[in-house]
């Protein structure tokens, strides 16, 4: 509802605008503005950035300090996207390969069996999406055809050793006010989508053919590039 | 390949009829999910950050994006992105995003520069660039009107942009941020293969047994190679090694099987080191056959200054700098060697307590015998170089010894493949291009170059420094596909294709992006537009910038989406489109150019860069620009004007604008607006069509278009200059099409190892017509390839060396270089004063100046503040403590942060890092502009600071 009504507003303004311009062919002769708008205040830094007043400082870091296994989470910014951390992390980090606490409560199976509703790491995770290309010491060739945009989807078992590095997506999160509000509107696609991601089965493949049926194949003539003046330029 | 049931291997076209990917899911809910994805649009498009090139799948619902997943088709990141790559869904959606031009205006309206800013139409903001441009031109020629340009510029606007200076105002005066991260790269890829851009590709990472990160937080700066670097990794744990080489402990050594901590700027030391135990201790590891065949050996002086302003500078004599600057700044002109590097310099010529006095270009080289080059790596044994370079005070000499070996048997080993990557740390380094050549020389000499999991391999920091910086050419000193201004057979070839008269583009290069900083603190510079980037906030010894900007006069205009310190700093600001509100392409690392369609309409008024500079050229004519008399060469040189004859001839008139010769000429229109085309079809086109908000456009009615596809138009004729040099560009349908090519794409065909005959091309017709088919590389590259010879010390004119035919100039056709590069001390280290390094830097979840990702709520909650990560007992000594604030003070200036003891990143005692993405915390305030001479870029790791309590 909210988008509709700006929408509409927008609409009438920039009719407005034309209306003006159809009745005069230089509508915009003589701009009366007025300063109005200061320096300091656009962007982030509100004070003076010639001098380092005492009032400038850096917004201070205030993570949670809830326990983990209090059972809060925090919302998906938006259908599958990563959630944050919602607890403390002090003590927990770094991931070192041989040690990644996170797995002690995220794992499927653990954080299933938990009362602390750990987030399960969803089924993405134990996906191998890399195919194995051919090398045998000699010759490497590709095992997927690009031109076509060829995937290869594997469930396995384990968790995917690209996804080991779970801060590489997911942080935890300061509180307080923000430095500046972002306008994005949030969509899922299910009615759990702020809490649980969806990407899996026959969706992690679903409309990767941006351009449908055969128009979106390569062709020998998109090659030849036959419409560009430029084709056969050379110097 | 054989597929079992959990295994599917097709191509997306026919992925929406598959009914399961190895796992079930229950028919109802897939009802459901579909329903509800309705009304959602999903696209292929590029991550907009760092040069890892990631492919993200894009979903928009009612004109605005909702949702962003990995690409499961994009080679790069394989269904995975980052926390920003994942974000960009909500980079565009900032509460204070620009919607309208905004001047500095007096109480009358009329603009002041000392005004505070009112909302204008785009009519009045083009009326007074045009006005203020002109007067420049005018008053300074063309070195007066200059460009802060980007490698965050898509393809079509960095090209639009380099066309409008170099072929309309003919001005060189356009650099990108990219000279602050890729330059040190680039003249190491020239001086040693003759061509920019790296040999390998991102396969490496599941090829090789071995990676080294060089001054590169890979974990946090180039998250999804990491990734890749730590599936391989953990595939075969014992097998595969990671060495991370720091100044200080990051994520990148939370992976690491070792990680070695030096001094600042001794990584120079080291690769040394390691060429030392090559060429001295396993003689037999060096692969002889791939060296004669390939390699040739190279010099250069080392009293080449540290690329600051020299004593003879306007502002230098006018007292613009405080004695405290000056105590560092006069070390450009002249140095004493110091007992730390005079071991190295001492093959040079030079011993401790010498005077060396700086007046050697840098760029100059020279070739050498192996046995000279052999004589400048004697000083680097694993004493001396341990002595230098071990980073940590609290490391025994003992460990650090062993680990330096550990490094250079890995290297050596003979059947381990070893990938070593870097970034900012050896390319942000006042001896920057001789670091990244040292690198190469190791792998040269054991013949781990250019072959699949065997490469050093230079990662690009920006989305497309690589793509528009590099390749288009927005630098001073290039032109597209590696010619080079200098040249007069490139601008030839350029002013032909661009249908301009012969002479047009001007010669007389050299505004880099700091010169342009020092010429506008001159006086020089009239007027300058900065393009896709943050300059005052990004560039190091930051206060004089900022007030020559407010001080001066000049003026500055600002084209960006959200209000930066180079916004505020300006007297106009122009909003622009960003990055999913327009069409666009962009270049990676491994050479992989991606395209994306416009998702969106632009919020408010705003339109993309390219449209910017499109209707700025309709501004200017023939005789506004070509046809004057110019100074050039900072008033030394004239340039001359084209005459009315040679306009004629060209087929234009005196008042012929820029527009119609450069942008909306025959050629362009051919490219055609077609909604039947299945690439435009259903997608928005706010350049071409114009778009359902009715902008009023720089004429100040309502923009309707250019009518053709300006887009298609401009990178075509771009990559025509590629196509046939080694730098080949598929057509622009092809790149709609698939997630991304490597180039040079011959035939259709990706190249993904260049000079190597088994996958390069060029290389095999280069092996062809030098008679070798048999030969496994061709470094083909063709520029600085007729060099002089002698020996360390310099030319020698009557030299013959045993690998020339004959004294003088000699051609290495095909052929690399292996560099004598020597240990030099920065310009600024601790003293008693200022004792401690300061290095800056990123951190994952922001992205430069921090104006998209500091909007971000996930983003900006990850990382609210910059912090000053330090030694617990180093705070102590200091007397500040853990979350409280200090001051990082140098010789140029101040800020406060919040001490960090504890953090992802643990410094030794001695060194501070502070990242730069918070405006609060401007910490290029405190850093000093020093960069590498040859390369121009700057040392942004490592300057002196002191420590105290706010």
């Amino acid at each position: 509802m909210k988008t509709i009504v700006k929408i509409t507003l927008s609409l009438f303004t920039v009719s407005l605008l034309f209306v003006g311009c159809g009745n005069d062919a230089t509508p915009v002769t003589k701009e009366s503005v007025k300063p109005t708008i200061s320096e300091e205040s656009l962007g982030l830094r509100k004070t003076n950035i010639y001098t380092e007043a005492p009032e400038t400082t850096g917004d201070v870091t205030n993570y949670s300090k809830n326990y983990t296994g209090s059972g809060k989470t925090i919302k998906r910014a938006f259908q599958d996207a990563p959630p944050m951390i919602p607890h403390d992390t002090d003590g927990m980090l770094p991931i070192k390969i041989k040690d990644n606490q996170c797995l002690n409560c995220h794992m499927p199976e653990l954080a299933s069996s938990m009362e602390m509703g750990a987030t399960p790491i969803p089924v993405s995770h134990f996906t191998n999406f890399r195919p194995t290309h051919n090398y045998d010491g000699k010759m490497f060739t590709k095992s997927v055809d690009n031109m076509k945009n060829e995937i290869s989807i594997k469930e396995t078992t384990h968790l995917q050793g690209a996804r080991f590095n779970c801060t590489q997506c997911h942080a935890p999160q300061s509180q307080g006010k923000l430095a500046v509000e972002n306008d994005f509107e949030a969509a899922y696609t299910s009615p759990d989508g702020a809490e649980k991601s969806r990407w899996s089965g026959t969706s992690l493949s679903d409309s990767l053919d941006t351009i449908k049926g055969d128009a979106g194949k390569v062709t020998a003539e998109d090659i030849e590039n036959k419409d560009s003046v430029y084709r056969n330029m050379e110097h | 390949m054989s597929l079992s049931r959990r295994e599917f291997l097709k191509s997306s076209a026919a992925a929406s009829a598959a009914a399961a990917v190895g796992m079930s899911v229950p028919t109802q809910l897939q009802a459901q999910a579909s329903q509800a994805e309705g009304g959602w649009r999903w696209d292929k498009a590029a991550c907009r950050f760092c040069g890892t090139g990631c492919g993200i799948m894009m979903a928009t619902k009612n004109g605005k994006i909702v949702a962003v997943k990995g690409d499961p088709a994009a080679p790069v990141n394989r269904g995975l992105n980052c926390i920003k790559g994942y974000f960009n869904a909500k980079i565009m959606y900032g509460a204070d995003r620009l919607t309208k031009p905004l001047l500095r205006v007096d109480a009358n309206g009329k603009f002041d520069k000392k005004g505070q800013f009112a909302e204008v139409s785009w009519k009045r903001a083009f009326d007074i660039m045009e006005e203020k441009a002109k007067a420049a031109f005018n008053e300074k020629g063309p070195e007066g009107v200059a460009v802060f340009a980007s490698g965050q510029y898509t393809v079509m606007e960095g090209y639009a942009a380099q066309k409008m200076m170099k072929g309309g105002f003919r001005s060189n005066a356009i650099d990108p941020n990219a000279r602050h991260c890729m330059a040190s790269a680039v003249v190491g890829f020239y001086q040693t293969f003759g061509i920019d851009e790296p040999s390998g590709c991102y396969d490496d990472i599941e090829l090789t047994d071995t990676v080294v990160s060089w001054g590169s937080n890979m974990a946090e700066m180039h998250p999804i190679l990491w990734s890749r670097v730590t599936d391989r990794k953990l595939s075969d744990p014992d097998r595969v090694k990671i060495i991370n080489m720091s100044t200080y402990t990051h994520r990148t050594s939370d992976l690491a099987d070792t990680e070695i901590i030096f001094s600042p700027q001794t990584d120079t030391a080291i690769w040394n080191y390691i060429a030392r135990e090559i060429v001295f201790n396993h003689s037999e590891s060096i692969d002889w056959d791939f060296v004669n065949k390939h390699i040739v050996f190279a010099a250069a002086a080392p009293n080449i200054g540290y690329g600051m302003r020299k004593s003879n500078e306007k502002s230098i004599k006018e007292g613009k700098y405080t004695p405290a600057e000056m105590e560092i700044i006069s070390k450009e002109m002249s140095t004493v060697v110091s007992q730390k590097e005079a071991p190295a310099l001492e093959p040079y010529g030079y011993k401790a307590g010498d005077t060396m006095v700086h007046n050697q270009p840098g760029l100059k080289h020279w070739l050498i015998e192996f046995e000279e080059y052999k004589k400048s790596l004697e000083p680097y044994t694993l004493d001396y170089v341990a002595k230098i370079s071990k980073g940590d005070p609290d490391e025994s000499i003992d460990s650090f010894k062993a680990k330096l070996q550990e490094l250079a048997a890995l290297y050596i080993e003979k059947e381990r493949k070893v990938v070593s990557f870097w970034t900012m740390g050896m390319n942000q380094h006042t001896r920057g291009t001789w670091t990244n050549t040292l690198a190469y020389n190791v792998h040269f000499l054991l013949n781990k170059q250019a072959k699949p999991g065997d490469g050093a391999f230079s990662l690009t920091g920006q989305p497309s420094a690589c793509g528009t910086a590099r390749e288009v050419g927005t630098f001073t000193h290039r032109l597209p596909a590696d010619m080079m201004v200098k040249n007069p057979e490139h601008r030839a070839i350029v002013e032909k294709r661009w249908q301009i008269p012969t002479g047009t583009i001007n010669g007389q290069m050299g505004q880099h992006i700091m010169r342009i900083h020092r010429d506008i603190e001159d006086g020089h510079v009239k007027f300058a537009w900065v393009n896709v980037c943050n300059p005052y906030q990004d560039s190091a010894s930051a206060s004089h910038w900022i007030k020559a900007a407010r001080d001066m006069d000049n003026f500055i205009v600002t084209s960006d989406g959200y209000p930066g310190i180079s916004a505020k700093v300006s007297d106009l600001i122009l909003p622009s489109a960003m990055i999913y509100e327009k069409w666009g392409a962009y270049g990676n690392a491994e050479r992989r150019t991606q395209h994306w369609r416009q998702q969106v309409l632009p919020v408010g008024d705003s339109m993309s860069d390219t449209w910017q500079w499109v209707e700025f050229s309709k501004r200017f004519t023939v005789k506004d620009l070509w046809m004057k008399d110019v100074k050039v060469a900072w008033g030394k040189k004239t340039l001359k004007g084209i005459s009315a004859d040679a306009v004629k001839r060209a087929g234009y008139t005196p008042d012929t604008t820029m527009y119609e010769i450069l942008f909306a000429n025959d050629r362009a229109k051919t490219y055609k607006i077609d909604e039947k085309d299945p690439i435009q079809a259903g997608y928005d086109n706010s350049e071409c069509s114009g778009d359902s908000r009715g902008v009023l456009g720089s004429d100040g009615k309502e923009f309707k278009g250019y009518g053709f596809f300006i887009h298609k138009y401009l990178f075509e004729e771009y990559a025509s200059f590629t196509r046939g040099h080694g730098h080949d560009l598929a057509p622009f349908d092809v790149y709609h099409k698939v997630r991304g090519l490597k180039w040079p794409v011959v035939n259709g065909k990706e190249t993904p190892w260049r000079f190597n005959t088994k996958y390069d091309p060029y290389a095999v017709k280069a092996a062809k017509e030098e008679g070798h088919p048999e030969w496994t590389h061709a470094f083909y590259g063709g520029f600085l390839k007729k060099r002089p010879q002698g020996d360390l010390n310099g030319i020698k004119k009557d030299l013959k060396l045993s690998y020339a035919d004959k004294p003088g100039k000699h051609y290495l056709k095909n052929k690399a270089k292996i560099f004598a590069r020597p240990y030099m001390d920065p310009p600024e280290m601790p003293d008693e004063n200022y004792d401690t390094w300061l290095c800056t830097g990123r951190v994952l979840e922001h992205w430069h100046s921090g104006t998209m990702t500091m909007r971000v709520p996930e983003l900006y909650r990850a990382v609210p503040e910059a912090l000053c990560y330090m030694h617990p007992q180093d705070a102590e000594k200091f007397g500040v403590k853990q979350g409280q604030l200090c001051w990082v003070e140098s010789r140029r200036g101040k800020v406060k942060a919040r001490v960090e003891t504890r953090g992802r990143n643990k410094t030794p005692k001695g060194l501070v890092f502070v990242p730069w993405f918070d405006e609060k915390v401007f910490i290029n305030k405190v850093c000093l502009d020093a960069t590498c001479p040859l390369s121009k870029q700057t040392d942004y790791k490592k300057c002196a600071v002191k420590i105290y309590k706010a």
